[in-house]
């Protein structure tokens, strides 16, 4: 249970630890991460941008090496405390243009974004999206109530001895020592009692009807094997958002960022060419 | 500790113990585990072993890992992992496990729930680490499994009570912090913004407000955002304020579906702003409501029994403090004002001629006090009873306001006596006023005390910067006080001017 103390505002770089790289003269484009992790599940991602992208990343309150003093659970009690986040991110860096590549949860976060402001935006990538995970009778989100409240049963089995379980995680990998020096300051790293809320928000959230407002050209792309989002609900999201472009990739697993990053940079790059 | 046997729930295969025939002479270290192979060190270890591609395949499993889940290996091979786990897990895995152990190539001690084949599940400990090709791409992950029944009973048990002694120690939490800052309220303004913070905090609302409701029945926003005040401005709905307020229970909307079937403008208006769920709190003190909390949410909410409770003993608490405060407001207008007039008391006109006093000192100008005593109202009071002897003296406290400047203080002093205090007065001014006075007090008093004269003997006493030391406010009414005495003297009816 948070204090009464509402926090006092810090910069938006700081309170998001936003990061720039790449060419500070080329299209803006963003990458927001998604549940669970940070901005480094882009790691492998950013490189293809590098030469001729204004890279921007940054952590959600919360996550990696973001403000945690900023924590306001009624702002982040919806996707909507988020957007107001990504917003904050492109005003202070006065972004025009942006391209907003969103994985899991951010894309519905762009999706809020790009329907508040869509004259900072000029495209959206949504990697692997779900506008509401859970199942109602007459959608199938993939998921019931109770097997989201196992993921939150989850959650709370693996952050009960928190340092424990998690702490060598972050101290690195003996054989890639290079790697644990890298990650060690900061890595996936996450607070538990944020991550239980933000689980809540996330798969609890319902944001069907949004996905008929975007008006900015808009990149689905899906896995073709993923338990978290299946390829019927990219589908619905490419359905319902007008004149979308659906890519389905050949692969498995929710995190493509991570497991097949080059095919991910290859078929945004063919989106924006 | 006690023996803690599994519970019913767990219906998975128990792993049996792998027992060797006791050895009772010291055993040769080299001929205790002769004829063992390397196979059956893999299969019969006591823990569950897998290898799966970097994609997450199962390409090997172990016996033990089979015997746990009660799979065939023919069925577990060629097939991802996460498929072998329950869907929280999946969850889990594709959202912490799989990101962590691609960016650092391996997980330690996760927690995770494996799907048997008689429908039952296995709690489990996981560790893996990734093998890496010499171009540093990965080659192959190797799990180990470890049953954590036993461990995952008590912790299970230590998470339920956690929640629990958690969740009554928030409540605890917030109702201290409600104690704390409701004590530190002297306002109805700060009882308002206060019950806010702790609304918006305790319930993690979106945005909240306090409406009460003041003498007129009229509803006005005393603290916080109220995000549909603009939104609805101008229309007449059947709002889930003016329900609260009627039924005197808390009125809640938990999704934009829910609004659309009860509140159907209500619903564009939510959506509008961006909220979905809405909870109304009526403030319920003595017989009727004095306002409400109202609180928004960005997304479908559910109120449970705990969460209405908590609102319900906030609310009740705001009302107890709202009640101290305007007993306090009510308290502080007794000390300062005279009932029966209106007018300023003795404390509030002492303390007045003070702050006037230090004024004229800065500003170089004057300052006038007039003390007041009625001639002739012992009589009406004693002829006519102590009613007439009030009316005269609200008729008479009436009669001074009408002549007195807007600037100017007017106090009843106490019994039949007034005082007025009056910045930039001269003493040309000083006469005028306290002719206008003396004339204002003796007009004749109809349907009161016809037949009675009551008239004004005045006594006034000026103060001008610069002239002699700067008196004292108790100086100043003592010699305005001497100067009344010098009038009634003299006849009454009068006035009498003195410097100082």
């Amino acid at each position: 249970m948070p204090s009464t103390k509402t926090p006092t505002p810090t910069s938006v770089r700081v309170r998001n630890n936003v990061r720039e790289s790449g060419n500070p003269l080329g299209r803006p484009i963003i990458f927001a991460h998604g549940f669970g992790c940070s901005q480094e599940v882009w790691r492998e991602v950013v490189p293809a941008f590098e030469a001729d992208f204004r890279i921007v990343l940054f952590d959600h309150v919360g996550a990696g090496d973001s403000d945690l003093s900023q924590y306001d659970y009624g702002k982040y009690d919806s996707l909507h405390g988020y957007a107001d986040d990504v917003l904050g991110v492109v005003e202070e860096l006065d972004l025009h243009d942006v391209v907003y590549v969103g994985h899991s949860v951010s894309s519905m976060i762009g999706v809020l974004a790009a329907t508040r402001s869509p004259e900072r935006f000029g495209a959206l990538t949504l990697v692997c999206p779900s506008p509401r995970y859970t199942n109602t009778d007459d959608y199938v989100g993939g998921f019931d109530q109770y097997e989201i409240d196992g993921l939150l049963d989850a959650l709370d089995a693996n952050y009960l001895g928190w340092s424990a379980a998690m702490g060598p995680v972050i101290v690195g990998n003996a054989e890639r020592p290079e790697l644990g020096q890298e990650l060690k300051a900061s890595f996936c790293k996450i607070d538990p009692d944020i991550a239980s809320h933000f689980a809540h928000v996330t798969f609890l959230s319902d944001n069907r009807r949004d996905l008929a407002q975007v008006s900015t050209p808009t990149l689905i792309l899906q896995s073709e094997h993923d338990l978290i989002a299946p390829v019927r609900v990219g589908e619905y999201v490419h359905q319902q958002i007008p004149g979308s472009a659906f890519v389905v990739l050949p692969i498995s697993g929710h995190c493509p960022n991570l497991s097949a990053p080059d095919l991910l940079a290859t078929e945004i790059r063919a989106f924006l060419a | 500790m006690t023996e803690h046997s599994p519970p019913e729930a767990a219906t998975h295969p128990r792993p049996e113990l792998q027992r060797k025939p006791t050895v009772t002479s010291a055993p040769d270290p080299v001929q205790a585990d002769a004829g063992e192979t390397d196979s059956e060190l893999v299969n019969r270890a006591p823990c569950g072993l897998l290898v799966t591609t970097s994609d997450g395949i199962v390409t090997r499993a172990n016996d033990t890992f089979l015997r746990w889940t009660g799979h065939d290996r023919a069925s577990v091979l060629g097939t991802p992992f996460d498929q072998l786990l329950t869907v929280g897990s999946q969850l889990f895995y594709a959202t912490r496990y799989l990101p962590v152990l691609r960016l650092s190539g391996e997980v330690r001690e996760v927690a995770l729930t494996l799907r048997c084949a008689n429908g039952g599940s296995l709690p489990v400990l996981v560790n893996s680490s990734t093998e890496f090709a010499a171009d540093s791409s990965p080659r192959l992950v190797r799990t180990a499994i470890f049953d954590s029944t036993q461990r995952s009973t008590l912790e299970r048990e230590l998470l339920l009570a956690r929640r629990l002694a958690e969740a009554s120690e928030a409540r605890v939490r917030v109702l201290q912090d409600a104690g704390a800052l409701f004590g530190a309220c002297d306002s109805e303004a700060g009882v308002a913004e206060a019950l806010v913070n702790l609304a918006r905090h305790a319930f993690r609302a979106t945005a909240a407000a306090v409406l009460l409701l003041d003498e007129g029945g009229e509803m006005r926003l005393a603290a916080g955002h109220h995000p549909l005040l603009d939104a609805l401005a101008g229309t007449a709905l059947r709002r889930p304020e003016a329900e609260a307020l009627n039924a005197g229970r808390a009125v809640t909307i938990v999704s934009l579906a829910d609004a659309q079937a009860r509140f159907p403008d209500l619903a564009d208006a939510l959506r509008a702003t961006r909220l979905e769920a809405v909870c109304a709190i009526p403030l319920l003190g003595g017989d009727r409501s004095q306002g409400l909390l109202i609180c928004f949410y960005g997304r479908e909410r559910g109120f449970d029994d705990d969460v209405l409770a908590l609102q319900a003993a906030l609310a009740l608490q705001a009302v107890q403090v709202l009640a101290r405060v305007r007993l306090h407001a009510e308290l502080h207008n007794l000390a300062l004002y005279d009932p029966l007039t209106g007018l300023a008391n003795r404390t509030l006109v002492q303390h007045t001629l003070g702050a006037t006093l230090l004024s004229v000192q800065r500003h170089r100008t004057g300052v006038g006090v007039i003390f007041l005593d009625l001639d002739g109202f012992k009589a009406v009071n004693d002829g006519l009873g102590h009613q007439a002897g009030d009316a005269v003296l609200k008729l008479v406290a009436q009669r001074l306001r009408s002549v007195v400047r807007g600037n100017d203080t007017l106090a009843r002093f106490g019994g039949d006596e007034f005082v007025v205090v009056c910045d930039d007065l001269n003493d040309a001014k000083a006469h005028a006023m306290a002719e206008r006075i003396r004339l204002a007090v003796r007009q004749p008093l109809p349907g009161i005390a016809a037949l009675f004269t009551v008239t004004a003997s005045l006594g006034i006493a000026l103060y001008h910067a610069g002239e002699g030391t700067l008196p004292t406010a108790e100086a100043m009414l003592r010699k305005a006080d001497q100067a009344m005495y010098a009038t009634k003297s003299a006849g009454k009816d009068g006035s009498t001017i003195v410097s100082l």
